[in-house]
C-alpha cells in the first residue's frame, strides 16, 4: 500500500470489559483480522497461519501483536473471543466490538460487514474481511495480507516492519 | 505437518439390500446398471470445543466413469451440519451453503480450507488431535460413504 495512510480508527472490547483502541498499540507492528468464532473454515485458516507466522518470526515478534476482532456481537463474548484466540497462540489478542464499535468499523474502514441466514437462529454466517491488515508503528495500514498466505511469508512480510 | 489419515470407507447399499430380496432377474437387471465407485481419502477435521463450529475437509475419488451427486454431509458429532462454500468476493469472506455438488465420472472432488467443506455446528464434545470424527457423505444414487475424519491441530 503505498503510500501509507493512517489506519481508520478502532475501538473494540477486551475480555477484561474494558474499551481498547488501536493507538494504543502505537509503537508496535499490528496484524489485525476481522472475523467471527464461529467461522469455521477461512478464520481458523488464518488464526493457524497467524501461528505459524509467530513461530517463524520466533524472537522477532516482541513488537508484533497479533490481535482477531470479533464483528459477531451476537454471539461472541469478549471472553469467548479471548479464549478463542489464544487456542491458536498464547500470546494472541481476541477482542470483541459493540454493536455501536461495530458500527464505527463499518463506517471508519468502509467494511460491510453483514450477517448471511436469520442472525435470530445460532446459525447465521457472517460476511467479513478476508485479509490481515497490518499497521506499522506509526499506526498506518501498510499490509493486507490476502487468506492462505503461508505463515513463513507472512513473517517475512512482519519482520519488514517491526 | 501433512498427515496420511487412513480413512475408513463402508458402502451402505440400501439398492444391494433391495435386490438381495427380489430374485435373480431383478438383480441382473440392477448389475448391469453403471454405479459410480466413490472413495474418500485424507479425511480430517479441526479441532473444536465442545459447542464450537468446525470443518471437515477430504478428497473424494470417482474412479469410475459414472457420475453422481453428493447431496448430504451429516454427522451425529453436531447438532446441525451441512456443505458450504467459502468465497472472496473483492476484500470480503462470504460463505454459501451447497445443497448439491456433482461427481464427475473420472474425476475427485477437493474439500479444503478456503474453499467447499463441511460445516458442523455446535460440537456435542471436544474434538482433539487423536480423535476422529464421523461423517456421512450421500448421494443421488443412493450410496452413502461413511468417512472417519482425523482430528488435526489447528
Amino acid at each position: 500500500m503505498d503510500p501509507p495512510a493512517a489506519a481508520p480508527p478502532l475501538s473494540a472490547t477486551r475480555a477484561d470489559g474494558a474499551t481498547t483502541t488501536l493507538a494504543d498499540a502505537k509503537g508496535e507492528v499490528v496484524a489485525l483480522y476481522f472475523g467471527y468464532t464461529h467461522c469455521p473454515d477461512v478464520c481458523p485458516t488464518t488464526m493457524a497461519d497467524w501461528a505459524r507466522a509467530k513461530r517463524a518470526l520466533g524472537a522477532d515478534t516482541v513488537r508484533v501483536r497479533f490481535i482477531f476482532v470479533s464483528v459477531d456481537p451476537g454471539r461472541d463474548t469478549p471472553e469467548i473471543v479471548q479464549a478463542y484466540a489464544r487456542q491458536f497462540d498464547a500470546a494472541f489478542t481476541g477482542l470483541v466490538t459493540t454493536d455501536a464499535q461495530l458500527a464505527l468499523l463499518r463506517r471508519d474502514w468502509g467494511m460491510p460487514v453483514y450477517p448471511e441466514g436469520d442472525p435470530r437462529t445460532r446459525d447465521y454466517t457472517v460476511a467479513h474481511p478476508a485479509h490481515t491488515y497490518v499497521v506499522d508503528r506509526e499506526g498506518r495500514t501498510r499490509l493486507m495480507i490476502p487468506p492462505g498466505t503461508r505463515g513463513e511469508e507472512i513473517a517475512q512480510d512482519l519482520r519488514r516492519l517491526r | 505437518m501433512k498427515r496420511s489419515l487412513k480413512t475408513c470407507v463402508a458402502f451402505a447399499s440400501v439398492a444391494s439390500l433391495v435386490t438381495a430380496c427380489i430374485g435373480p432377474a431383478a438383480e441382473q437387471a440392477r448389475a448391469a446398471e453403471p454405479r459410480a465407485e466413490l472413495s474418500v481419502h485424507d479425511a480430517w477435521a479441526r479441532t473444536a470445543d465442545s459447542g464450537a463450529t468446525t470443518a471437515v475437509y477430504f478428497t473424494l475419488v470417482n474412479t469410475s466413469a459414472t457420475p453422481d451427486t453428493l447431496t448430504a454431509i451429516t454427522t451425529a458429532e453436531a447438532e446441525e451440519s451441512g456443505m458450504h462454500m467459502s468465497m472472496q468476493q473483492g476484500t470480503m469472506m462470504r460463505m454459501a451453503a451447497v445443497r448439491a455438488l456433482p461427481v464427475p465420472g473420472k474425476d475427485s472432488l477437493h474439500f479444503a480450507p478456503l474453499g467447499a467443506h463441511a460445516m458442523l455446528m455446535r460440537m456435542r464434545r471436544a474434538v482433539v488431535p487423536g480423535d476422529t470424527v464421523a461423517v456421512t457423505l450421500s448421494f443421488s444414487s443412493g450410496q452413502a460413504l461413511e468417512v472417519r475424519a482425523g482430528v488435526r491441530a489447528r
